[in-house]
């Protein structure tokens, strides 16, 4: 690419000779703490230089295409090497899931299948193979990206999430958790440390589904779970969560009340799927219109709520 | 400020200066002299830069590089021995798995951790295709990669393989 004068102006050259044809990543020092106190004591010490970072699958990117910009002397911070928040953990009918564990982990952990099954179908259809080695679950949440496609299973699973500064701990549910487009409950100073997530009732089904504008390796346009639980034939329980359709992963709650206590035929399938589309407020941006938007996620919602009802029958 | 990194390159304990804010893929290709860790994106879309980190694939381009002190990396010249192409190689050629060639050595490092892990278990088109969904190739049209693949696996089963 060149200027009018014919410049070369997307190349630039960096400190180590090489060159690059995006930005380079700001002047920085790198920590690996071992354990929670270290990281902690980093975190004071820095203060608003430091910049809590896993897998950096979103960092980097966001870096290089100029989205973020760092003054020199960034203290970037990996949690990956800590012991602590590497962990999927069961206590009784709960799953503790470490903030560093990688979605490969999770995707391949028998206790995810166990617990939250719809978690391990929405990872699957994450990023790549490659991405997924070293993403964590954490990462995805902490960008809060409308697109987060950890969001709506974590959502319909009523999971919460553990966060952590110098003053403690507190438990926030996944569903209080994002505040806008990139924005969350964490003020700065804080992290995530597990992400819990209750066991899925036998009762209970749930499904994840998304689209994007290929089959594979892409951000949804929309994506959408579901949980459902049913008695004598009549749904008892039901959570409906759709990504990528409003500012932040959502739930639609008129939706999920409106299958209180009704069999999940046909009609009522339908007309649920048509109130989850209606409550929600897509923007039209590059990948997709906001009307096809509304569209898939009537879709998505009601293809949800078959496949739930084809298993509990 | 420039420090020390010390990690299993290619089987080999070495220790390299590199900037705290590199990637994996410019210390590789840089200070490394790993030059068939190809560089395209930079974004973790194509895949072209994919290494095996303690044996699993990555994209170079998406690990900062001070992050791997201790750990072991292996790129595609880590499959020749004694400058003889791995049998994986071989079938990238044999079965026209590789054109221009810019994708093929993530393609390899990606297939050779899959044809690894898959021990006696015969790959199948899905799966094969669903590894390799994170590396793109714009020649082939993935047929023969595929190909490619599955008579590596064969030549691993028959043996012929390090
Ligand atoms: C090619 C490609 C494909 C992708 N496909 C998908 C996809 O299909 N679906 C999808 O949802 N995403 C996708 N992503 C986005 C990304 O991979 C995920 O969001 C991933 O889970 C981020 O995790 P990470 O560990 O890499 O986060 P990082 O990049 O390390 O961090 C992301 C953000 O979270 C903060 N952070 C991370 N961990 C913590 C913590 N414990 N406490 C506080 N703050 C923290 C960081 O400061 C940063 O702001 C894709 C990315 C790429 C490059
Ligand atoms: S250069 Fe790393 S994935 Fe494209
Ligand atoms: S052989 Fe040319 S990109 Fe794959």
């Amino acid at each position: 690419m060149s200027d009018t004068n014919g410049n070369r102006t997307t190349m630039t050259t960096r400190p180590g000779g090489s060159f690059i044809g995006s930005r380079a990543m700001p002047e920085l020092v790198y920590h690996a703490p071992k354990t929670l106190p270290e990281l902690m004591d980093l975190i004071k010490i820095h203060g608003p230089a430091a910049r809590i970072v896993a897998g950096c699958t979103d960092v980097i990117p966001s870096i290089r295409t100029g989205r973020w910009r760092f003054d020199p002397g960034l203290h970037l911070v990996d949690i990956t090497k800590i012991n602590a928040l590497n962990q999927i953990e069961t206590h009784e009918d709960m799953l503790k899931i470490g903030a560093g564990v990688t979605l490969t982990r999770i995707l391949t952990s028998p206790d995810v299948k166990g617990f939250c099954p719809v978690l391990a179908r929405a990872v699957e259809q994450m990023a790549s193979l490659q991405v997924r080695n070293t993403a964590t679950m954490g990462g995805n949440l902490c960008m809060a990206s409308p697109a987060a496609d950890t969001a709506p299973p974590l959502l319909v699973s009523d999971a919460t999430v553990i966060l952590q500064d110098a003053r403690g701990e507190t438990t926030v549910p996944v569903a209080d958790f994002f505040t806008g487009p990139g924005r969350s409950v964490m003020t700065p100073g804080q992290m995530m440390t597990h992400i819990c997530i209750p066991k899925i009732k036998d009762q209970d089904s749930a499904a994840f589904l998304k689209i994007g504008t290929r089959t594979a390796v892409i951000i949804s346009v929309v994506s959408a779970a579901v949980r459902i639980g049913m008695a004598g034939g009549v749904c008892e329980s039901a959570r409906i969560a759709l990504g990528s359709v409003a500012p932040t992963p959502v739930r639609v709650t008129a939706a999920e009340q409106f299958l209180s206590g009704k069999p999940l035929d046909d009609q009522v399938v339908d007309a649920c799927a048509g109130m989850a589309a209606s409550a929600v407020s897509p923007i039209t941006d590059l990948r997709a219109s906001a009307g096809y938007r509304k569209d898939v996620a009537k879709t998505l919602v009601k293809r949800c709520l078959m496949a739930c009802r084809k298993d509990l029958t | 400020m420039k420090i020390p990194l010390t990690f299993v390159l290619n089987n080999q304990e070495t220790t390299l200066m590199i900037d705290p804010g590199q990637t994996l893929l410019e210390v590789l290709r840089g200070q490394g002299g790993m030059t068939s860790v190809h560089r395209s994106c930079e974004e973790g879309e194509c895949g072209a830069c994919t290494v095996l980190l303690d044996d699993e694939p990555v994209n170079a381009c998406l690990v900062l590089a001070a992050s791997v002190q201790g750990a072991s990396v292996m790129t595609s010249e880590g499959l020749v021995k004694d400058g003889t192409p791995h049998p994986l190689m071989k079938a990238f050629t044999d079965e026209l798995g590789i054109q221009c060639g810019f994708c093929t050595p993530g393609m390899l490092m990606n297939a050779y951790a899959l044809i690894r892990k898959a021990g006696d278990t015969e790959l199948t088109d899905a799966v094969i295709r669903k590894t390799l969904e994170g590396n793109l190739c714009r020649c082939t049209g993935y047929v023969n990669i595929v190909k490619s693949v599955k008579t590596a696996q064969k030549l691993k089963m028959a043996g012929e393989w390090w």
